[in-house]
């Protein structure tokens, strides 16, 4: 078996005063990823490494690191693809608070995904009772689906410089995620997301760098959900005015 | 996060920046061929009698809306979001320059271009 210089961002809050990066050798073949080259760094050589996963199969979104300065999920890379590089080095995401060695503390894109209320908003009022089924046509659900596929891994997040330049941007998955919604022919809600989409700290933090779209795993394109989300922020701009006038 | 939420104004500074560019990649190129290529070099004919028909014409103001101030509210626009790229912190400060100078822009080519056709 070949075996990889695998370096680590580690660091212990009651060891570290700041973050050190340590170095490990790890045997590897065509089938390790990094996220097995983590599991066997830490059966193996230093039990104290601490870092998130769960499915291994790229679905749950959790073991999302800076993998040679990009973000990416270790469960979906290989080493095999860092081997002409010869060496791999494994940061916890970026933009995001450090808690201990690779895992980040996820809060404010939890805020994010809360505050664009990622879910079908139905008006009560119109008589359609809750047991009713939401019916919906191929064609309606085409418009939405891509945006769908997010699994809030946040590598978005760590790719997009506003969102490290100010984390109060509500950011590419969560504004994807509000697009997503908003285009549900089902969903009724996007009159109460769009102050917030419409806000400085919405859609319009964003200056179409792209790179959310570039690193998204599951190809949900959120870059492109922001821009149709401007659009919709400068309709609803005009449509105010002419309400206003009335 | 803030509980009050303010609509954003740039809706506005967008829509100058989009029409803005697409003057740059349409308009802007044709008037440097036309004025810095073609013309000096002969490839194409124009009379002082045409020139001044056209300085009168509706496309004088036409020229001056897609090749100076629809572009200089491009320019603007990427220069007030490249600087607080660069973390410049006096962000009001930046947005008032930015869009004044492109206002003021325009409307120095405008007046300059009202004041000869009135005269
Ligand atoms: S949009 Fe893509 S990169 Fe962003 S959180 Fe969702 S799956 Fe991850
Ligand atoms: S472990 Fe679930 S996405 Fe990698």
């Amino acid at each position: 078996m070949k075996t990889m210089e695998v370096r680590i961002q580690r660091y212990l809050p009651e060891q570290h005063s700041e973050p050190v990066v340590e170095s490990y050798q790890v045997p590897f073949d065509d089938s390790t990823s990094v996220l097995d080259a983590l599991n066997s760094i830490k059966e193996e050589q230093d039990s104290s490494l601490s870092y998130r996963w769960s499915c291994r199969m790229a679905i749950c979104g959790s073991c999302g690191f800076m993998i040679n300065g990009e973000p990416k999920l270790g469960c979906k890379v290989f080493l095999r693809d860092y081997a002409a590089a010869g060496t791999l080095l494994i940061e916890p995401l970026a933009h995001f608070p450090v808690e201990r060695d690779l895992i980040v503390d996820l809060e404010q894109f939890m805020q994010h995904l809360d505050a664009i209320q990622p879910y079908i908003i139905k008006e009560q009022a119109n008589g359609v009772s809750e047991m009713t089924p939401h019916k919906q046509t191929p064609a309606q659900m085409d418009k939405y689906q891509q945006f769908s596929d997010c699994i809030n891994c946040g590598l978005c997040y760590a790719a997009c410089p506003q969102f490290g330049l100010n984390p109060e941007f509500i950011g590419p998955g969560a504004l994807a995620l509000a697009h997503r919604y908003n285009l549900d022919s089902r969903d009724e809600g996007r009159a109460e997301r769009m102050p917030l989409i419409g806000s400085e700290e919405g859609a319009w933090s964003c200056t179409f760098v792209g790179y959310c779209s570039e690193v998204c795993p599951q190809s949900v394109d959120p870059a492109a959900a922001v821009n149709q989300a401007k659009v919709l922020s400068a309709q609803d701009m005009v449509l105010q005015l002419f309400r206003r006038k009335k | 996060m803030s509980k009050t939420v303010k609509r954003s104004d740039e809706p506005i500074w967008w829509g100058l920046f989009s029409g803005g560019g697409v003057c740059f990649a349409v308009f802007v190129p044709a008037a440097v061929f036309f004025l810095a290529l073609a013309l000096p070099l002969g490839w194409i004919e124009l009379s002082h009698a045409q020139a001044v028909k056209a300085f009168g014409s509706i496309f004088a103001v036409v020229f001056v809306g897609a090749v100076i101030a629809l572009p200089a509210f491009h320019a603007a626009h990427r220069i007030r979001h490249g600087l607080y790229d660069l973390k410049c912190r006096s962000r009001s400060l930046i947005k008032w320059l930015a869009y004044g100078l492109a206002f003021a822009a325009s409307v120095y080519a405008m007046g300059s271009w009202l004041i000869s056709f009135l005269l």
